[in-house]
């Protein structure tokens, strides 16, 4: 029989901690209380969409405050129980697959779940009053934001799930999720073309990927029996192994977190109203590639090659995205390949590995969603009071909006790593972790550092300095204190910055083996080596500033280059060729019925012809003996055969129905003679039914047609008796050769015959279908529950009723 | 007038009018058939037959007033006119007894009571969960087949409205 389940989880009253360090792992007297506590910010976050969308269905104008007040629940929930020490849950919900329903809430998952609530929650609250103009003026109903809301709420929901999973098939459910999710969101705007082919490169990039994931995961079941990260971790060697299932989901997580070369689909996501832009690049969806870097880090770092990879990819990604940055004239281009640099940062802080390198890359994380969604609220807002959507067209807008230009220029200082901004630590990190590495790391790391801040500049100057223009007017004040908020928060971590720091460094050791406690961000008054980068690296930022006229011909060169034969042209070739096939064999295939049925039949009756070739034939075809009692059985059979053959014959449709239901009838007393009468029975009822369907089927199809058709002459003879020669004679020698081999060893049938009993059953068809194979019925139950949907639609036009 | 011609109501699939003699049969065996279907649903676990056997069995119940009486005569049964409700709730039901052990710690579809464990009967019916879930089959199979014939026959008589008396029947001119 199964074996019960177990349910660890808890919160640190009553604690008993296991034997491993790293994990929290504790036992309660109460399990579902204790379960129900940890799930709580998972519950909630998941429970918001629902509630915005039905807020929204009982009035439009509730959906944003009620998303927005339960994002913000969701996020103090998460504060709350990962203060009183986290907790975990593991269920197996399906034990004979290994499959469990894990969720912890360690440091990582706390960090990305504060982040998706939190800054949702923001984003959300800049959402209630810019969706509203977003959908004005396009001149579309206001009720359509409810779909908005539903969406982005799902997005926030599966990312804390994906945040908490601790076992790879959850992860891959909650991947899957985000990608669904954000594919509504990038085409939000479904009249637009343009919006619906880059939500479809996002979810085939990104869905396609997470196959890898999938794949990845079912290498690692495979060898170690285990879907959990954290028992994982503690089994696997290096070897090819992991180097090959650790780099498929290394992929999955790259191609989410838009490194080059998958990055393309990101700057072209940029088709989504403005809010999702920003919640993409900052707390979800690109988020999520880095979370699942951490989250399978402990794997990922027992293989030299894995984090060579990462190094290498991330390093590309600074390079690539900070050049292009520097090239794009939309603003939020502009912000998308800043993005693709900033996470090629933090990939590139995992490859470098160490204590800096994991704190560095929580750390940096936080750090830069701060400032990147205050960024994209920012390019929300300035287009909204413009009606420009380019940085060379604006400029000056730091008369009309004073706030906004202080709390974006905070934020873009934050990005740039200038002291008194949290951006300054995570510099510090990434420096530190580079120095480690060595000199040349040192170096590299001292030239994205200064990318960075040329974009930086390049995106607030062009915005808010230079010569004021005509027509720009203030904004309405929800379109700006969001971007307070997040600019004073990257302030505030600029001064203290300790409980960023312990967020990070919890998250960090959730996945790096070895202590972090003493990685402190901290500002040093003296000339050790970070200071000196730091110095270099604003020198180096001002140069590029200043030099602009002098390189930005080669950045634009390189931009072309790209645009002509990057990944994102061998995408699109892809697509095109790909469609073209799908066409080529969808025309054939449903061209009519008859060729359909023979492109069914005939490679099913050549496979099984070569099949039964390749295998022994001696003594498998055998002739029984006949007695006399088999009489009515044979009578019954030749009856069938009459009809089978009749069928042939037939034109009439009606009459061919009736003539099917009667080999059908046939059949149903030869089950009876068998001693069968369950399936008797349903055969019976069956073909009733059936037999009746189908005549006022024939009915729906106009009366002329049906004669018409029914008088055609027979065309492409042979070719049709071919075809069904073939299947039929393939069927003909596995009924045949099964028949002749009387069950040599105790079948599973028999299995169930003598379970029966247990399962408080006289009858075994309907145990096995109730209770020994009841998930097999429940799949099967809901396929009729599907049939009747198709039935309705194709009739009723989608109405049951 | 020949009895054959007597009857009031075309039937629910346009083949032709129905004599008194089947539309009085057809009244008179909706009970019955309602009866052995539930039969066949309880006596499951002892005796042939389970849920999806009298979900089949009650339709063809209904399917007999289509055809004898007609539509608007068939939807006059509360169960007709909600069909696809019920094969919702089945589908439910269904779910609920394969989830529901989940919350109890326990595999899904696990059945109670556990082999070995006590039986409550009611008469000869076992009172255990497998019941439970044939249940939510019969009403799933039960609303599927009846709200698919009343898709087919609401089409149909939209479709003769439309196309007025001249074209009913299925015999063809030779």
């Amino acid at each position: 029989m199964r074996p019960p389940s177990e349910i660890t989880c808890g919160s640190p009253g009553r604690i008993q901690r296991s034997e491993r360090p790293n994990q929290r792992r504790f036992t309660v007297e109460h399990p579902i209380n204790g379960a129900l506590l940890t799930l709580a910010p998972l519950l909630v976050a998941l429970a918001s969409a629902p509630a915005a969308v039905f807020a929204g269905w009982i009035r439009t104008r509730f959906a944003a405050p009620v998303g927005a007040a339960f994002a913000l629940l969701a996020a103090v929930t998460t504060l709350v129980v990962y203060l009183r020490g986290g907790g975990e849950v593991n269920v197996a919900w399906a034990p004979t697959w290994d499959l469990r329903l894990h969720f912890a809430l360690d440091g990582l998952a706390a960090l990305y779940a504060l982040l998706a609530t939190g800054v949702g929650f923001l984003v959300l609250a800049y959402s209630s009053r810019y969706l509203p103009l977003h959908l004005e003026h396009g001149g579309r109903d206001p009720s359509e934001g409810n779909r908005f809301y539903g969406f982005m709420l799902l997005f926030m929901g599966s990312m804390v799930g994906l945040a908490m999973a601790q076992d790879l098939i959850l992860i891959f459910v909650f991947w899957d999720l985000t990608a669904v999710a954000s594919y509504y969101l990038i085409g939000y705007d479904r009249h637009d073309a343009n919006s619906r082919a880059s939500a479809l490169m996002a979810l085939l990039v990104t869905g396609v990927t997470a196959v890898l994931l999938l794949i990845g995961a079912l290498m690692f079941y495979a060898a170690y029996r285990t879907y959990s990260v954290p028992e994982l971790a503690g089994l696997v060697r290096p070897g090819p192994l992991l180097n090959t299932a650790g780099l498929l989901i290394a992929i999955a997580a790259l191609a989410k977190s838009a490194q080059v070369p998958l990055h393309f689909w990101l700057p072209r996501a940029m088709a989504a109203p403005t809010p999702v832009s920003a919640y993409l690049h900052s707390a979800a969806m690109v988020a999520a590639g880095v979370l699942l870097l951490g989250r399978v880090y402990p794997l990922l770092q027992e293989s030299e090659l894995l984090l060579n990879v990462l190094l290498g990819v991330g390093l590309l990604s600074m390079a690539v995205g900070g050049v292009l940055a520097l090239t794009r004239d939309v603003l939020k281009q502009l912000l998308a390949y800043s993005t693709i640099s900033q996470y090629g940062y933090v990939v590139f802080l995992y490859g470098l590995g160490g204590k800096y390198g994991a704190v560095g890359a929580s750390f940096y994380v936080i750090a830069h969603a701060l400032a990147k969604s205050a960024l994209f609220l920012t390019a929300g807002a300035v287009s909204q009071a413009t009606g420009e959507d380019r940085l060379s067209r604006m400029g000056g807008l730091r008369k009309p909006l004073p706030v906004l230009a202080a709390a974006s220029g905070a934020a873009a200082a934050g990005l740039a790593a200038l002291p008194l901004t949290i951006g300054f630590f995570k510099d510090e990190l990434f420096f530190e972790a580079a120095l480690q590495r060595g000199p040349v790391f040192a170096g590299l790391a001292v030239a994205g550092a200064a990318l960075t801040i040329a974009y930086a500049w390049r995106f607030w100057s062009g915005i808010f300095l230079g010569t004021p223009r005509d027509g720009a007017h203030g904004v309405p004040a929800a379109l700006v204190w969001p971007v307070a908020v997040l600019g004073i928060l990257v302030l505030v971590g600029g001064v203290f910055v300790e409980p960023f720091a312990v967020l990070a460094r919890s998250a960090g050791a959730a996945y790096y083996p070895g202590p972090v406690e003493s990685v402190k961000p901290a500002y040093h008054l003296d000339l050790r080596p970070e200071n000196l980068m730091a110095l270099a690296t604003f020198g180096l930022g001002a140069l590029l500033v200043v030099s602009r006229r002098a390189w930005v011909g080669a950045a634009w060169g390189a931009a072309r280059i790209g645009e002509k034969v990057g990944p994102e042209k061998l995408y699109e070739v892809g697509i095109i060729e790909l469609n073209r096939f799908s066409d080529r064999v969808h025309s054939y295939e449903v061209r009519d019925l008859r060729s359909r049925i023979a492109s069914i039949l005939l490679p099913a009756g050549v496979l099984v012809g070569l099949a039964i070739l390749a295998t022994p034939n001696v003594d498998v075809y055998r002739v029984g003996s006949v007695a006399w009692q088999d009489a009515p059985l044979l009578l019954a059979l030749v009856a069938v055969a009459v009809s089978a053959i009749a069928a042939t014959f037939t034109r009439r449709h009606v009459t061919l129905a009736l003539v099917l239901s009667s080999a059908g009838y046939v059949l149903a007393a030869v089950y009876a003679f068998f001693g069968a009468p369950d399936v008797a029975l349903v055969a019976v009822l069956i073909e009733t039914v059936v037999t009746l369907l189908f005549l006022a089927t024939l009915k729906l199809v106009p009366y002329k047609i049906l004669h018409r058709q029914a008088r055609l002459p027979l065309q492409r003879r042979g070719r049709k008796i071919a075809t069904s020669a073939i299947a039929g004679a393939g069927a003909f020698a596995v009924a045949w050769g099964t028949l002749s081999q009387p069950a040599a060893e105790r079948s599973v049938s028999q299995d169930l015959v003598e379970l029966t009993p247990e399962a408080h059953a006289k009858d075994v068809v309907t145990a096995t279908l109730a209770d020994f194979r009841g998930l097999d019925t429940l799949g099967e139950i809901t396929v009729v529950a599907l049939v009747l949907l198709g039935v309705a639609t194709l009739l009723r036009k989608g109405r049951l009723r | 007038m020949s009895p054959r011609t007597k009857g009031k109501g075309a039937s629910s699939f346009g083949i032709g009018t129905t004599s008194v003699l089947t539309e009085t049969v057809a009244r008179v065996l909706l009970l019955p058939t309602v009866v052995a279907a539930v039969a066949i649903l309880v006596k499951g676990y002892a005796q042939p037959g389970d849920g999806f056997a009298a979900g089949v069995v009650a339709s063809l119940g209904v399917m007999l007033q289509h055809l004898a009486l007609g539509r608007r005569e068939a939807e006059r049964l509360a169960v007709v006119r909600h069909a696809p409700i019920l094969a919702g709730a089945g589908l439910v039901l269904s779910l609920l007894v394969a989830t529901v052990p989940l919350l109890l710690g326990d595999p899904v579809l696990t059945h109670y009571p556990r082999p070995g464990g006590h039986v409550i009967y009611l008469g000869t019916l076992e009172l255990i969960t497998p019941v439970l879930f044939d249940v939510g089959i019969f009403l799933l199979v039960f609303g599927s087949v009846v709200g698919t014939m009343n898709a087919f026959a609401r089409t149909i008589s939209e479709e003769q409205e439309y196309a007025g008396p001249g074209d009913s029947g299925l015999e063809y001119e030779e």
